[in-house]
């Protein structure tokens, strides 16, 4: 036995111990609750045990993980949508269902032949329902977003300038909208007064790279106090203010 | 030195994280949150529908692995929602949100005595993303023909004249993807004209800020530091105020590896 073994083997014995003392002493209650807060505990250690390395413990908490995260996704799929939606109102309609399983039957045939791509014979079926879900994809997504997307963020970005503060940032928005252009711009070289636009275009992306970095920590950490601030209240029983 | 900096322990950065995590939990500090202008048009949209006696729509949009920080903002506007006795309807977008939005809703309103169908109502979750913001904004009553437990939306009292997404004063969608700007923004507010917030893990708050300036989106709430200031402004501090001592001072900890990182740079290149 190596070092690792050693030391994966005393945190699984100490976890155990600590699980003990508190069910002991009445810290979890020997009832579901109390065994759901252990495993939860002991699965939030597992999964951050990668931090010392990678370990057969953590492999176990993840693909744990992986299938509970599935099935419980299958599970809301299946009675909302698969039995909620097709299977109930299809073979045990009520009132209200009826004359209306024409319009559930065809896309459930749709989606069913998208299947067929596993079948190398009868493969070429899938793709009458692809063509569908492209086409209509296309059809809804390209209108929309060149209205939210362009014009929605175009008419913003003209607005008027004034001396005011929001006449300043409307400035900084502009020059950052152009020069980030004149950046990604590369029919002409970027010498001159175009380098120098696109120089200060560079600088824009740091700033919103910096900013997009800093959130992305604040985001991570934010789950790291939320497990420890779960291990500490509900595992170990200390009331934090 | 200098070269042991260079070749720090990863291990070493994550115990100071840690640290820098717990020892503030277990302290008793506060540092002063003051609401920024995103999350006040936030809370002034819903003053806005409760003045006017109006209906809102909560979309739950997030996972399991986005709980501790969109959490503690859903249980805030729940909270908000039922001390101005702003009626409420639940939709969830991702199949995992549904017991996520259900622990929320059901904690807060025992608590204020909310009757179900009345107060709020729980629709659950429908797949097709875009398509189901269409399909509720053609019709709701088709799009949710029935609540979570079956109970026709018909019938229900708060959803008995809701015809369309334009007949909701104020909607808000929780969201740990892309559901706001992919979804609700160009297949919802652009195409019913309602007034649309939205509440963001903090990845992706930066992303969102282009529909603050446009007007698409009239406030926003991001991540957990947006969601203490949304609990300071509804005056019940919980779980994301005490989250925030650890994260400031976690903030301070990794500024002062950046420094100590650069600076050791440039040492080691000066020699």
């Amino acid at each position: 036995m190596n070092r690792d073994t050693y030391i994966f083997g005393g945190f699984v014995a100490l976890f155990a111990l600590i699980s003990g003392i508190l069910l002991g002493v009445g810290n979890l209650s020997p009832d579901a609750s109390g065994f759901g807060t252990i495993v939860a505990a002991g699965f939030t250690l597992l999964l951050y045990s990668f931090l010392y390395k990678d370990n057969p413990l953590f492999k176990f908490g993840e693909h744990v993980y992986v299938g509970i995260a599935t099935a419980y996704v299958f599970g809301q799929i299946w009675f909302q949508v698969l039995y909620g939606d097709l299977i109930r109102p299809v073979f045990y309609p009520e009132a209200d269902d009826v004359g209306n399983t024409l319009h559930l039957i065809i896309p459930t045939i749709l989606g069913l032949l998208m299947l067929t791509r596993f079948s190398r014979t009868y493969a070429w079926l899938s793709k009458y329902a692809f063509a569908f879900f492209v086409g209509l994809g296309a059809g809804f997504t390209i209108p929309r977003y060149l209205s939210s997307y362009v014009l929605g963020q175009i008419e913003p970005s003209l607005a008027p300038l004034s001396w005011s503060a929001e006449g300043v940032n409307l400035f900084i928005i502009l020059v950052g909208v152009v020069t980030v252009l004149i950046y990604f711009f590369f029919s002409v070289e970027h010498k001159g007064v175009v380098g120098g636009a696109s120089k200060i275009g560079i600088w824009f992306l740091m700033v919103a790279f910096g900013a997009s970095f800093g959130y992305t920590i604040m985001a991570r950490l934010s789950l790291l106090i939320g497990r420890i601030t779960f291990l500490l209240q509900s595992w170990l029983g200390i009331s934090l203010t | 030195m200098i070269d042991q900096l260079m070749n720090l322990d990863r291990r070493v950065i994550f115990i100071f994280v840690f640290l820098g995590v717990t020892i503030p939990l277990l302290a008793d500090f506060h540092f002063p949150i003051k609401a920024t202008p995103t999350v006040i048009a936030v809370y002034d949209e819903i003053e806005r529908v409760a003045e006017k006696n109006g209906r809102v729509l909560l979309s739950f949009s997030y996972g399991g692995g986005s709980e501790p920080e969109l959490q503690p903002m859903a249980r805030a506007m729940i909270r908000h929602l039922f001390e101005r006795h702003v009626p409420f309807v639940i939709v969830c977008l991702w199949p995992d949100a549904v017991g996520l939005a259900q622990d929320a809703v059901q904690s807060i309103s025992s608590e204020y005595g909310a009757r179900y169908g009345v107060d709020y109502a729980f629709m659950g979750y429908k797949t097709g993303q875009s398509a189901l913001i269409i399909n509720m904004g053609q019709d709701f009553h088709v799009a949710f023909a029935t609540d979570q437990d079956g109970a026709r939306t018909d019938t229900l009292e708060i959803t008995r004249n809701i015809r369309s997404l334009s007949d909701f004063d104020f909607v808000f969608d929780f969201a740990a993807g892309e559901s706001i700007d992919h979804w609700w923004i160009p297949f919802g507010q652009e195409k019913y004209r309602f007034s649309l917030g939205g509440g963001c893990t903090a990845v992706i708050a930066p992303d969102l800020f282009p529909f603050l300036q446009s007007g698409q989106l009239v406030g926003m709430i991001g991540g957990l530091a947006g969601a203490a200031e949304y609990e300071t402004l509804v005056g019940h501090p919980a779980m994301a105020v005490s989250g925030m001592r650890p994260q400031s001072i976690t903030h301070l900890v990794i500024i002062a590896f950046i420094i100590m990182g650069n600076v050791t740079f440039f040492l080691s290149r000066r020699r």
